[in-house]
């Protein structure tokens, strides 16, 4: 179980929500490299797999935007050349960066966000809301493997019944078509029998159904939703009164370091690392759980030392690879 | 106290077909009732009928009451929870995507709170045992799995009655006698009335209390198990239903009636040696509320006989019978009958007769293995590794195997053996990362494009739906034919490609006895004519009916391989019940 899995998806919903949208309204550089930091942490731990290859996509859409908007926008005072009688400024150029960073760190959090929200975690959400809309996601959810994996099946089974004869792109193409009419017959068909087994088990004997789900609403979700709140409230109370509020146009001006803006600085980076924060807690909490199994029973028998020994040796690979 | 009745239930079809005539039977509070009869015998329209929300269309009279009410008083919430059902393919019946969901999807209808929910669907899951797979989407489970979730997912509503139509023809035979000791659990512990029609009575019948046959919608037998296969057992028709220890024992009685008198065990050869129509007539339509009076009256053929009928049901009464049979043999010095094999070629029919005659001829078997060698090898398997995951675990691991031309060669094996993926790999259509596969002597990858599938090799997929493509087979829409049905009709099809190497996975799922055996007949015909056919199955009395070799797969590689008389009389669980009553 990853360490933020045990927090209601309701609250690690409206978490991320607030998380993503200061980083895009503050338009500030303190918070948005706070925000690049706290997220690359947070991926490289929830998500390592295909990391790299995200991030390759990601870098090539922050060097877009940040090329974009000197190209574009031309305001500022400090000219660095001049393409085609069009000056390009610094101010731009130190705009186009930081709306770039903050691009990259919001795809980031998404990403973080959508291994942590799994399918089941955001019916809970939309169940909650509309009912009847969570049921047919759930359903469409389980249908679209159910549909594929068939899909492959019949390919599979026609293949050796001589569907596609000739190796040439109309016969593939008729060959296609036959089995997505197949497909269509088998899901109406086999459609019937779910209806069946929905109505047996009394669907629609109520107007109103309950929309259950497993995730309780405990006291640590409502504390982390009380100190996200009240972080968050005291963020935009900075926000909306300008006082974190970064100029660039015609010349960059930071926001001043005042107690209220440290403040809010720090909130905001205790919120952005949360994530990385509870796997670090997390992986603290196994070594502990290691070290007992290592050192804990000194009388026990040589095969069994070996094999703790071995578990551990692959653990700590695994938690090396993930850093 | 009486749970479900039905007087005089008929049901015509808006076709005009009569599919039920004058129905009436009784089930009581944890009573457990087998419900048989060959394929379109109105089996499943009778259970439907049953259950209000899956009424079938059409016209019915008489009337069924549950709890003592009439159906159609029961309020939608009742009719609801009172009832439930589960159906044959245990993939189309799960509505939601976790485990868990599934399971609350019910009370999630009757729109009850989240607490209650959690209460029930947590203790549910904790009765099945389903903790491991709480959490698991219902795509990953397997097929025994997904039906115990069904059953679940019903029982979380609280139902008192059960109906099940041919829930385990889709399981393999370790998942489904599983599943039947788990409903037999559910009727005693907690009083739950089960219906279950079955093709297979192997197992279900020695734990159901009561059995209905019915034939042409009409009811041939009802009433208690026991007593109704003893007059079954001797019908044409349901005689092949029977359990193998039920049916031995009839055989055994018609060869030597004094013996089993003598030794108590009734008078089965009286009832075998009554004319059918007798049977069916003394198959009494029950009155409501006199079952009681039923088995003093029913049983004109008992004579002094005041105690119950004494047929064995399960493959342990059956072993029982038979060592004290042998006790009184000896004692009467009948086994003279024995030493001549007199009655042990008799009592077993020609699908089990291969199992026994092992025994006395194991010699036969090494001829035919000479004789092998010098034939041809249609498919060979050599040192085969295979694994779908790069990191994945090996599903087939150093398979060898060789199968000769015009041979019947068969694979048995457990759940995830790597049956299904031999004979894919054997297609064509997965490739082994190591080793090789010979077809005809030739490599598998040298058969360029369709070559390998042109007039060579045809697979019949375990999933037989996938192998209709077109909405037609003799006029007939391929998905409105029963289950054995539509397998026989993809087996013509793949056939039509006329293969000289042809390759069946579980090719007996869902066939009803009759059906299997006219479809062992076609294929001992096509190996006469010399076809190559390799089968893979769960299915060991067909195997064993059909088979020249057999092979034990076990984790990905064969174990052993052997003439399937030998192979069969000498394995303890792969084997056929006979074989076990027999041993």
């Amino acid at each position: 179980m990853k360490p933020l899995e045990k927090y209601n998806p309701g609250v690690l919903f409206f978490y991320f929500l607030l998380l993503a949208s200061i980083a895009m309204f503050a338009a500030n550089p303190v918070m948005i490299a706070t925000a690049l930091m706290a997220m690359i942490a947070a991926a490289s731990s929830y998500t390592r797999d295909g990391l790299g290859r995200a991030c390759v996509f990601f870098f090539i859409i922050f060097v877009l935007t940040s090329l974009a908007n000197p190209i574009f926008s031309h305001n500022g005072v400090t000219v660095l050349l001049v393409v085609n009688d069009n000056p390009i400024t610094l101010e731009a150029v130190l705009y186009g960066v930081m709306t770039g960073v903050m691009i990259f760190s919001v795809l980031l959090l998404f990403r973080v966000f959508s291994a942590l929200m799994t399918s089941d975690r955001l019916l809970c959400i939309f169940g909650r809301a509309f009912p009847k809309l969570g049921l047919l996601l759930a359903m469409t959810i389980r249908f679209v493997p159910l549909f594929g994996r068939q899909r492959r099946k019949i390919e599979n089974t026609q293949k050796t019944l001589g569907l596609y004869k000739n190796e040439n792109a109309i016969d593939t193409i008729k060959g296609k078509l036959a089995v997505m009419s197949a497909m269509t017959t088998w899901g109406l068909e086999n459609g019937i029998v779910t209806a069946d087994s929905m109505s047996a088990r009394g669907y629609g004997v109520r107007r109103s159904r309950t929309s259950f789900s497993m995730y309780r609403f405990e006291r640590s979700d409502a504390v982390l939703l009380v100190l996200v709140i009240l972080s968050c409230t005291f963020i935009f109370f900075g926000i909306a009164t300008d006082m974190l509020k970064t100029d660039f146009y015609p010349r960059m001006k930071l926001p001043p370091f005042t107690v209220y803006s440290v403040i809010c600085y720090v909130l905001y980076a205790g919120l952005a690392f949360f994530p990385f924060a509870a796997k670090l807690r997390d992986r603290a909490h196994r070594a502990a759980l290691d070290r007992v199994k290592m050192h804990g029973g000194s009388e026990s028998s040589f095969g069994e030392k070996i094999r703790s020994m071995y578990q551990n040796e692959t653990e700590e690979r695994s938690t090396f690879g993930e850093q | 106290m009486e749970v479900l009745r039905a007087e005089n239930l008929n049901f015509v079809y808006p076709d005009g077909k009569q599919a039920l005539t004058d129905i009436s039977i009784s089930l009581g509070e944890g009573e457990m009732m087998c419900v048989c009869g060959p394929t379109g015998s109105g089996k499943s329209t009778l259970l439907r009928l049953l259950k209000r929300e899956l009424s079938p269309r059409g016209e019915r009279s008489g009337s069924i009451y549950i709890s003592g009410r009439r159906q159609e008083e029961l309020g939608d919430r009742e009719a609801a929870t009172q009832v439930g059902f589960v159906m044959q393919r245990p993939d189309m019946q799960i509505v939601t995507d976790k485990v868990w969901h599934e399971l609350a999807f019910g009370l999630e209808n009757l729109g009850v709170g989240q607490g209650e929910i959690r209460r029930r669907v947590c203790e549910i899951a904790g009765y099945f045992g389903m903790e491991e797979w709480f959490d698991k989407s219902t795509d990953s489970l397997s097929g025994g799995q997904k039906q115990l979730l069904n059953l679940a997912s019903v029982m979380v509503m609280q139902p008192r009655i059960l109906i099940l139509d041919e829930p385990v023809s889709q399981l393999d035979p370790i998942a489904a006698s599983d599943f039947i000791a788990t409903l037999g659990k559910l009727a005693r512990e907690f009083g739950i009335s089960i219906i279950a029609a079955e093709q297979r009575l192997e197992e279900l019948v020695p734990v159901s209390d009561k059995l209905l046959a019915i034939k042409d919608g009409r009811i041939a037998a009802f009433g208690d198990t026991r007593e109704c296969v003893e007059r079954l057992v001797s019908d044409e028709t349901f005689a092949p239903y029977m359990p193998a220890a039920a049916r031995l024992f009839a055989k055994l009685a018609d060869i030597s009636k004094e013996f089993c008198d003598a030794c108590g065990y009734g008078a089965a050869g009286k009832n075998a040696s009554m004319p059918d129509s007798e049977i069916t007539e003394t198959g009494v339509h029950i009155k409501p509320g006199v079952e009681e009076k039923l088995c003093e009256e029913e049983n004109p053929c008992t004579e002094g006989r005041k105690q119950k009928s004494r047929i064995p049901l399960s493959v342990g009464e059956g072993r029982r019978f038979l060592r004290d049979t042998k006790n009184i043999f000896e004692e009467e010095k009948c086994l003279t009958a024995r030493s001549e094999g007199k009655y042990d070629s008799e009592l077993c029919d020609a699908r089990t007769e291969k199992t026994e005659g092992i025994r006395k001829d194991s010699k036969v078997g090494s001829a035919k293995e000479s004789q092998n060698a010098s034939r041809e090898t249609a498919l060979e398997f050599r040192e085969v590794y295979l694994s779908y995951e790069r990191t994945g675990k090996d599903v087939l691991r150093s398979l060898s195997l060789k199968v000769m031309k015009g041979e019947i060669f068969c694979i048995v094996g457990g759940n995830g053996a790597g049956k299904s993926t031999a004979v894919c790999a054997a297609a064509g259509l997965v490739r082994p990362y190591s080793g090789k596969i010979k077809v005809f002597g030739k490599n598998i990858r040298d058969y360029k494009g369709q070559e390998l599938y042109r007039e060579c090799v045809a697979l019949l997929p375990q999933d037989v739906q996938t192998v209709f493509l077109t909405d037609d087979i003799n006029g007939r829409h391929p998905y409105d034919l029963s289950g054995g049905e539509q397998q026989l009709a993809a087996l013509d099809i793949v056939l039509a490609t006329k293969p000289k190497l042809l390759l069946l996975d579980e090719p007996t799922k869902g066939l009803d006895v009759s059906l299997a055996e006219s479809l062992c007949k076609k294929l001992k015909g096509l190996a006469a004519a010399g076809t190559t056919i390799v089968v893979v199955s769960h299915d060991v009395e067909f195997a064993s009916a059909i088979a020249d070799r057999c092979a034990l797969l076990f984790n990905g590689e064969i174990v052993s391989v052997c003439e399937s008389r030998a192979f069969f009389a000498g394995n303890y669980f792969y084997t056929t019940a006979l074989n076990r009553l027999l041993r």
